[in-house]
């Protein structure tokens, strides 16, 4: 099979360089920003199949997805779109459809059964006007928490299971001459930490209630004082040289010993896998602490410009088909430190981090949207970062300021 | 060096005659204007069709696209209920104001003890001016390391023993805008001693021979008789650190990406992040024409004030 695979790609290869410029009707441009090491060893498992399958790959990195997206849709403004081009699903890509640039691959999602497949709430942000305009390839977590095993035995904690218990554990932490939390002093990192307060106090439907509403009555509501009252509490267990620090820094500091928490996405898997360490061992994985279990989602999509007409392409199609595989599935995630958009798909190869989230997310009730890049509005998930990094990097602004701000910056972008 | 009261007879003596000589200088040759229609096109179509156009924009509801649905002046509302905003602004105010004073201020003060003849005076010149060959991204990553509070200097005075040194602007939300300041002028104070230093070398020695046959103190010549006749340069200076503020995006980038929260934001990294991270389109452009008006009406008074001056000097 491998073998195989690579006389195909040779023959892609070999191909590209006789007849450049010919237009190949399986050939497909793919514009991504997935330019890091894991990332695009994950990519690679995809462009391997859809090259054996008889397609030619034209690659376009760019680094930074707000790069990334600009170029995407400057070339499609400017008349040369790329074929394929990774983009949040969501509000924004939905505006691109509005004007007509985006092709279906509505063919492919109903012969393979994507509503049935995907998580419901992937579906419904996948799709605009009933067509899918999308091809959700994973599904990140966000509210998970990893911490390292033997800085909790050396204090004497053990794996905090509510936001009260975890005061106290990290108040002993902190004694025990550990930093309790390492945050990567970003907006974006702090947010994530935010939700998973807000969803551990709060609850999960309280959660999917406010942010698929952003009603006012809520961003009022006393529960929602308890949870900046909680995120407050946090505050004295962070290092003083927090801001600005990068979220593999952060994560590195876990690994060593030097903190003992840190709140962020499963791609933080990566690193630990880098530094030899298997996930779930000397580094542990668990969910935020919560009233009840629940997977904040977000979501790496490829959508699919309109070359000719609203219709794929064969190219756009088998790309679409190729992403949502079974094995290309598992192979891509198992590198990416995700798990698969499908939730059909056997969990036994992949770390034990990940098999709880696939379990986790069988039950719909659990599934949350992020507000970073696909819940809401870009611009309410711009103004939810601005006033959380506000209030959290603030010294003096109370936890009801903080609230008051909250609702201000949202109602301001709504 | 030209007596400056003879400078003003020549020119008074016959006004007439200037003024037809000016009127010829403005009259060029038809090739000559041939030749300057294409780099007049791209500065009018490039440079102010744009500005009409981020204007336009910003009075439509436009999101990740433009799109022209007009809604009055919504997005300045917008715009102007937001907090980021105003922060950015007034840091802008303090940025550009430590920035370009410290600029001026250390770079006239260096250029003035070079001009002392210090001894080695192309090492020290090259030692000041080597921070300007590196871009505000290195400077911001450099001074990034210097100023965190784990591993720069608070770090190294600590280890030295002094246990209660404190150096931790950059992770303080009230104070992170100053060390914009720091790292900027860091980097620029070369170039604003070049100029001075050039300044200075222009300044007539008969000038220095009568002061010191008067007895006057060198500091009071400095501030009294050179200061003033230097005015140009300090012209100069103002005008190329003022461009530098007004677009600085790179060193806050690099320096502090805005923070802690958006502590340390400015205008300009407001614009680009909302126009190209949050498909804002029309918010951004709001953003880049409030930004733009404001330096027209901060700076076009001083240089009104500036080229009139010159021209009643020359000129009446």
């Amino acid at each position: 099979m491998t073998k195989l695979s690579k006389v195909a790609a040779l023959a892609a290869f070999l191909s590209t360089g006789v007849s450049a410029g010919a237009l190949h009707a399986q050939t497909a441009e793919v514009l991504h920003w997935w330019t890091s090491g894991s990332e695009q060893a994950a990519l690679a498992e995809v462009r391997k199949v859809f090259e054996a399958s008889g397609g030619e790959w034209v690659d376009t990195p760019i680094a930074g997805g707000g790069n990334a997206r600009a170029a995407a849709v400057n070339r499609m403004l400017g008349g040369d779109p790329a074929a394929v081009f990774q983009f949040s699903i969501g509000q924004q890509l939905r505006e691109l459809a509005d004007q007509g640039l985006l092709a279906n691959v509505d063919k492919v999602a109903s012969e393979e059964n994507w509503d049935q497949k995907l998580p419901p709430l992937i579906v419904k942000a996948a799709k605009y006007d009933g067509d899918y305009i999308a091809a959700p390839i994973n599904i990140h977590g966000e509210n998970w928490m990893f911490y390292n095993k033997a800085a909790l035995e050396k204090a004497g904690v053990d794996v905090p299971k509510s936001w009260n218990e975890f005061v106290v554990a990290a108040q002993k932490l902190k004694d025990a001459g550990i930093i309790p939390i390492g945050l990567g002093g970003q907006p974006w990192q702090e947010r994530i930490m935010f939700n998973s307060v807000l969803l551990g106090v709060a609850g999960r439907e309280f959660y999917a209630k406010l942010y698929s509403t952003l009603d006012d009555d809520l961003l009022d509501s006393d529960t929602m004082r308890k949870v900046f009252e909680t995120f407050a509490a946090l505050k004295p267990f962070v290092d003083e040289g927090s801001p600005g620090r990068n979220w593999n820094e952060a994560t590195s500091m876990v690994i060593k010993g030097d903190a003992a928490f840190q709140f962020m996405g499963d791609w933080a898997k990566g690193e630990i896998i880098a530094a030899g360490i298997e996930p779930g061992t000397t580094v542990g994985c668990a969910f935020a602490p919560a009233i009840d279990t629940a997977y904040i989602m977000t979501v790496d999509a490829f959508a699919f410009s309109a070359m000719d007409g609203e219709e794929a392409t064969p190219a756009q199609a088998k790309m679409a088909h190729v992403m949502l595989e079974p094995d290309v599935q598992i192979a891509f995630n198992k590198k990416k430190g995700s798990i698969p958009a499908r939730l059909d798909v056997p969990a036994d190869s992949f770390d034990s981090c990940a098999q709880t989230a696939i379990k986790t997310l069988q039950d719909e009730k659990t599934h949350l949207v992020s507000t970073g890049l696909f819940g809401v509005p870009s611009a309410v998930s711009g103004a939810i970062d601005d006033s959380i990094s506000n209030f959290w990097n603030s010294t003096d602004m109370s936890p009801a300021e903080g609230q008051a701000q909250f609702h201000q910056a949202i109602s301001n972008a709504k | 060096m030209p007596d400056p009261a003879q400078d003003v007879l020549h020119y008074s003596a016959t006004p007439q005659d200037a003024h037809q000589k000016g009127r010829r200088r403005w009259r060029p040759q038809w090739t000559a204007r041939m030749a300057l229609i294409p780099a007049m096109a791209i500065t009018i179509f490039c440079f102010y069709g744009f500005i009409i156009w981020t204007f336009v924009i910003s009075l439509t509801r436009s999101r990740l696209l433009p799109v022209y649905k007009f809604t009055g002046f919504d997005q300045y509302g917008r715009l102007f209920a937001n907090e980021r905003w105003w922060t950015a602004m007034q840091n802008l105010a303090i940025h550009g104001f430590l920035f370009i004073g410290g600029c001026i201020v250390f770079g006239y003060l260096l250029a003035i003890l070079i001009d002392r003849g210090v001894k080695a005076e192309g090492l020290f010149r090259t030692v000041f001016m080597l921070p300007l060959s590196m871009s505000f991204i290195v400077t911001g990553v450099i001074w990034q390391w210097v100023m965190n509070p784990g591993l720069g200097l608070q770090e190294a005075v600590r280890a030295l023993g002094w246990a209660g040194f404190e150096f931790n602007w950059i992770v303080r939300p009230d104070r992170s805008i100053y060390t914009l300041a720091i790292a900027g002028i860091w980097q620029q104070v070369g170039l604003c001693m070049a100029l001075f230093l050039a300044g200075l070398r222009n300044i007539d020695p008969n000038i220095w021979k009568a002061a010191r046959v008067d007895g006057i103190p060198v500091w009071r010549v400095y501030l009294h008789i050179i200061t003033p006749m230097m005015r140009t340069v300090f012209f100069t200076v103002f005008i190329l650190m003022s461009a530098i503020v007004m677009k600085a995006f790179d060193l806050v980038v690099a320096l502090t990406g805005g923070g802690p929260g958006f502590s340390s934001d400015l205008p300009a990294r407001f614009v680009v992040d909302h126009i190209l991270n949050r498909q804002e389109l029309g918010l951004g452009a709001a953003g880049a024409f409030v930004l733009l008006c404001t330096v027209i009406a901060v700076i076009a008074p001083y240089i009104y004030f500036e080229l009139q001056k010159e021209r009643s000097g020359r000129g009446h």
